[in-house]
């Protein structure tokens, strides 16, 4: 029993708590809906991103023999449904030091091949909700089975075996016709409505987490349903362990889908769970499982989420300043500082008529918020985990014994789940699992390349359990545009943005940073610059005394897209 | 062997989540905070010894400030079983009004071994008299007194704490809080929202525990509610060490020949630092949330139990005390910071507020902050109260407080009528379902559907349904559960412990340190620097008086 004290009084207890453990069923689902009244098909493309050009309009649609109905949108729809599925589960990952880590993860059964180059794995509902169309079924480790993944470095540009590319699907795992809900009801093939077969789910989940957890991107106005399937441990399998997800940050957030076991539900083995929210305002967020939390993020269930602004999606042309104007006249994205104290993207002091327009990439100009004057824009951007294992904890988190709290020390300090130099390594990384398959066990890398004379947005965020940890750009200057998921502007829209070269985050926190190279005489193509802890046992991978929360930062003649995965030209 | 390993392990948890569950709700009931604390401007402290009771079983050894003797006075107003022990953690809060002359006698009455003592009040203007000189302030020496004066300059909230042996004292647990109230409270703070808050508090017979309406004398800075955090952690090892030391007979022997004596001063180790007790207002979660001045804990009178409506402004007043940063995460919305150690961040024409946003307050040694923090449930996108438009069973008699009007005010809440159950409700989601088919008396068609209770773990404080307050949580209850036949029903597991029971069905958001191990009591979670913040619906009485 270690250090884990039960108080004697409470034992009578004992049976009555047990019993909430002996009520689970199996009971795997997913659910990705192709119209909601937010997102009426009716009205919308549910499956694109509209552009921006005011807030949705709204119409009351009454109800018979009631008072009133509800705002249901008429034209003008913003946003889309997105839809993502992950497991909670176990899973190993690599260590710079070429040690095999035990963890308990998130691991993607949705958007495989996305995730597999870098990217969120998020979907629209036409891709989520797409059957898996090759005739070999899904294996255990795919996508990287099938992409035929070794642990040796490849080279990148065009598929190659060994790299990500074969397995290009990037569906719901699991997802089959539900031949059962369409009997009798005439119509020709059977519904595609989150019916699943768990066959598949286990096969593909379990033993496949990823540190971090699989990376989910939206946009303002979205839908977002995130669904949780505990597929179970298969290393513990004393632990009954639930999980959840806690989307950190989010503002005026409901209990039910904040992910506090106590305040909640908590998901059993064998169970999905559907999280559904609004995007909230645009920003840097994450999520994490709230069971046990320095247990289970110790152990590696963190990962990364952001919100992108409405402001990317003006069209060509139109003033920024009058696209957060548009917002200003919807109550839900308004910012009015002399009415709400939590709101910092009020209209700029100055109006610096930037118009929207494209960026070094020639894509339309994004930003990290709704800034009305371009003080946030970037070229491409790169999320940032900063993470910490504890060789100890995951080494006794194998085992059957009880973890100690106190002494947790953490040894391997990850950017992305990654020491350096495999932070610069490109590609997912693969990991050989108990189960005797390649997965990929950290899919993202973490150099940073920008486009010369552009700048990267790095969204940073720090998941330790035990540590405060800085990062220093030795070189490219850092502009600190947003904190804690909001733009840094005071109450009278000055910005209160700064230039620094080294920022500091405790667990739980995020903020914005922009690395600006765009003086173009200081940051050449070919040169390389580091960003790195200057807590200097930092930069270890355990005994290895140089590695660690360490990458590089390239700059490149030109960039081929804009964020991980890209190529360096 | 290996089979019995396993089980130990997993009941172990359950055995402690039920425990401490269980345990907060008998000796809680309802139990909120304020920022309970004495009144002055003349306080007469002592510094003594004394345990502190923590969750695992343990009493430490510790020092703290307490009062000589009773206070002039105690607030808020109404607050039940207030007392000053000779012996607290944190020391009193000192609540004064700006402008005031603050006077501070200490007498010293540590173990002799334990040398002098004295009292810093970073942000003020200290005179002293008395006492002895020491390195930074004038100190009391054993059995000895000194005085403080100083001017309450500013409002603001600030600690204070030891300056003598810092590493030794502090640890010991010698700090604590002071509140400067502003002279002047803005009028604006007692109009608009804060005065309709009020009629809705007087509607529900809720009394107000304030100690003013406002934290500066600025307009920007009124509140509805407020809280205060000292954040500290504590490594027993050397509270070990210095009681043995203070009880060893040698030592006893030589002190009682004079504290100067060769032989008679402690010599505790500071470091290497260990800590395993992180404490917020020198408790330990479950221990935290029990009520202020509770008699389990009579040198730990402070707790943290923070408890709002929706569209209150709650004021979080934060002192880092100890050694080490914590970083402060507030679940459910963020925190404008206002100022840090009383002084107001503002723009360049001081009209406005310049502090940062942040879901994350870090906490850091020898500073204190002040906050606001709301919760209103914009932008959700469903209907929090489950509220609809009609009956949604046939021919079942509907709760008429289902169908509630929501009428949008400027900026877009229910508050035309103080006295309504959705006052404070966003209009916008107003009727709008969350589900696709509930059970119950809430509106259907929403984008959700919820799985199996089966494969749920129900929390203490899940109310059994995703919807705010206890009507809507009843009406929302499963077929099975008639609320015409048992008021009472819900669809929580049969195994279910309530911390948030049927008069309330708050919406309970973890307020915790996200150094995650510092959610823990000497190795064993949930314990340390953890707390549940409870948003209520209106017609639940949050009782601050305990
Ligand atoms: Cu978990
Ligand atoms: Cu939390």
């Amino acid at each position: 029993m270690g250090n884990r004290k039960v108080r004697t009084p409470l034992s009578i207890l004992l049976p009555i708590c047990l019993a909430t453990f002996a009520a689970h069923a199996q009971s795997f689902r997913v659910q990705c809906p192709t119209s909601t009244i937010t997102h009426p098909s009716t009205v919308t493309n549910v499956n694109a991103e509209p552009a921006y050009n005011g807030p949705t309009v709204f119409a009351t649609v009454p109800v018979a023999n009631g008072q009133g109905g509800y705002l249901t949108p008429t034209s003008n729809v913003n946003g889309a449904i997105k839809c993502q599925q992950i497991s909670g589960g176990d899973g190993y990952s690599t260590m710079a030091d070429g040690t095999q880590t035990f963890m308990f993860s998130f691991g993607p059964l949705s958007g495989l091949a996305d995730i597999a180059n870098g990217l969120p794995g998020t979907q629209f509902p036409t891709a989520f909700n797409s059957l898996y169309p090759y005739p070999t079924p899904l294996q255990p480790g795919d996508p990287a089975t099938t992409d035929k993944a070794s642990d040796s470095p490849y080279t990148q540009g065009g598929y190659q075996e060994g790299a990500p590319g074969a397995f290009a699907w990037n569906g719901a795992v699991g997802l089959v016709p539900d031949v059962d809900a369409n009997n009798g009801s005439g119509t020709a093939g059977a519904l595609i409505d989150g019916h699943v077969d768990p066959r598949q789910i286990m096969d593909v989940g379990v033993m496949n987490g990823n540190i971090p957890a699989p990376l989910i991107g939206i946009d303002e106005d979205d839908e977002l349903f995130l669904t949780l399937t505990n597929v179970g441990m298969i290393m513990r399998p004393d632990l009954f362990e639930q999980h959840t997800v806690h989307f950190h940050g989010y503002p005026n957030a409901s209990s039910f889908y904040d992910g506090v076991p106590d305040a909640s539900v908590a998901i059993n083995i064998g169970g999905s769970f559907t999280y559904y929210y609004l995007s909230p305002d645009a920003g840097t967020y994450f999520y994490h499982c709230h069971i046990t939390p320095p247990e289970h993020l110790q152990m590696g269930m963190v990962g990364q989420l952001y919100v992108r602004p409405r402001q990317n999606r003006l069209a060509s042309g139109t003033s920024l300043y009058a696209g957060l104007q548009f917002q200003q006249s919807d109550l839900r994205t308004a910012c009015s500082p002399a009415n709400d104290i939590l709101c910092s993207a009020t209209l700029p002091a100055i109006n610096t008529g930037t118009a929207q327009g494209p960026d070094k990439l020639g894509n339309p100009q994004k930003y990290a918020y709704n800034d009305g004057d371009g003080s946030t824009a970037y070229d491409v951007e790169y999320p940032l985990q900063m993470h910490g294992f504890d060789p100890n904890f995951h080494f006794v988190g194998m085992t059957f014994n009880p973890e100690a709290f106190v002494d947790m020390k953490d040894k391997y300090f990850l950017l992305n789940g990654r020491s350096y130099p495999d932070t610069v390594r490109p590609g997912p990384q693969a990991t050989q699992s108990s189960d005797g398959k390649m997965h990929y066990s950290q899919p993202l890398p973490a150099i940073i390349n920008i486009p010369v004379g552009g700048k990267a947005l790095l969204r940073l965020v720090n998941l330790s359990v035990s540590e405060y940890h800085t990062i220093q750009s030795l070189g490219v200057p850092m502009k600190v545009v947003g904190w804690n998921a909001k733009l840094l502007r005071d109450q009278e829209g000055n910005n209160t943005e700064y230039y620094t070269n080294s920022i500091t985050l405790g667990g739980g926190e995020s903020l914005d940073a922009i690395l600006d190279a765009s003086n173009t005489a200081l940051f050449q193509p070919g040169q390389v610059f580091y960003l790195y802890s200057p807590n200097l046992d930092h930069l270890s991978n355990d005994a290895e005394n140089f590695g660690g929360l360490m990458t590089e930062v390239h700059i490149c003649n030109s960039v081929s897209s804009s964020t991980f995965g890209n190529t360096c030209n | 062997m290996r089979e019995m390993k396993k089980m130990n392990r997993a009941n172990s948890k359950t055995i402690q989540f039920c425990g401490w569950a269980v345990l907060a709700i008998v000796l809680t009931g309802s139990a909120f905070a304020a920022v309970p604390g004495i009144t002055g401007p003349t306080f007469n402290l002592t510094a003594q010894d004394a345990h502190l009771n923590q969750p695992d079983g343990s009493a430490v050894y510790s020092w703290g400030y307490g009062c000589s003797q009773k206070p002039s006075g105690f607030v808020p107003q109404g607050i039940a079983n207030a007392t000053c022990p000779s012996m607290q953690v944190p020391g009193p809060t000192l609540v004064v009004t700006e402008g005031q002359t603050v006077t501070v006698n200490l007498t010293n009455n540590l173990p002799a071994a334990a040398g002098n003592t004295s009292i810093l009040f970073p942000g003020f203007q200290v005179a002293t008299t008395g006492g002895v000189v020491g390195l930074i302030t004038q100190e009391a020496a054993p059995g000895g007194s000194v005085t403080y004066s100083f001017t309450a300059s500013s409002p603001g909230t600030r600690g204070y704490y030891s300056g003598t042996q810092g590493d030794l004292q502090v640890e010991m647990g010698l700090y604590g809080a002071i509140v400067v109230l502003p002279k002047n409270p803005p009028a604006n703070c007692s109009a608009g929202y804060h005065a309709s808050n009020l009629l809705a508090e007087q509607h529900w017979g809720e009394s107000d525990f304030r100690l003013s309406t406002a934290a500066y004398d600025h307009p920007s800075t009124c509140y509805d509610r407020e809280y205060l955090f000292q954040w500290a952690e504590m490594d027993s090892r050397i509270h070990r060490q210095a009681e043995a030391q203070v009880l060893d007979p040698t030592r006893v022997a030589l002190c009682a020949q004079g504290a100067a004596t060769a032989g008679c001063s402690l010599s505790v180790q500071t470091e290497p630092y260990h800590p395993a007790y992180f404490l917020i207002n020198g408790r330990s979660m479950p221990y935290l949330m029990d009520p202020n001045y509770a008699a389990e804990y009579p040198h730990q009178p402070y707790n943290g139990n923070p408890h709002m409506h929706p569209g209150e402004l709650v004021l979080i007043r934060t002192v880092g005390q100890g050694r080490w940063q914590h970083p402060f995460h507030e679940h459910a919305n963020h925190v404008r910071i206002l100022a840090r150690d009383g002084n107001l961040i503002l723009t360049p024409d001081g009209q406005a507020l310049a502090g940062i946003l942040m879901f994350n307050t870090d906490t850091t040694p020898g500073q204190a902050f002040d906050g606001i923090f709301y919760f209103t449930a914009r932008g959700l996108n469903w209907d929090a109260y489950g509220h609809h438009p009609a009956p949604n069973t046939p021919g079942s008699p509907a709760d008429a407080n289902a169908s509630l009007p929501c009428t949008p005010d400027a900026n877009g809440y229910n508050t035309g009528d103080p006295t309504a159950i959705n006052y404070f409700e966003w209009c916008q989601d107003h009727n709008k379902p969350l589900q696709v088919n509930p059970f119950g008396d809430v509106a259907a068609g929403g984008p959700a559907t919820l799985p199996d209770p089966n494969i749920f773990t129900n929390g203490a404080w899940y109310g059994g349904t995703p919807y705010l307050g206890p009507d809507a949580s009843l009406r929302a209850t499963a077929p099975a559960c008639d609320t015409t036949q048992n008021a009472g029903c819900t669809t929580l597991l049969p195994s279910n412990t309530q911390a948030n029971p049927a008069n309330e069905r708050g919406w309970a958001f973890m307020w915790h340190s996200h150094n995650e191990r510092e959610i823990t009591t000497n190795n064993v979670f949930p314990g340390g620097m953890l707390m549940m913040m409870l948003v209520d619906s209106r017609e639940f009485v949050i009782d601050e008086s305990l």
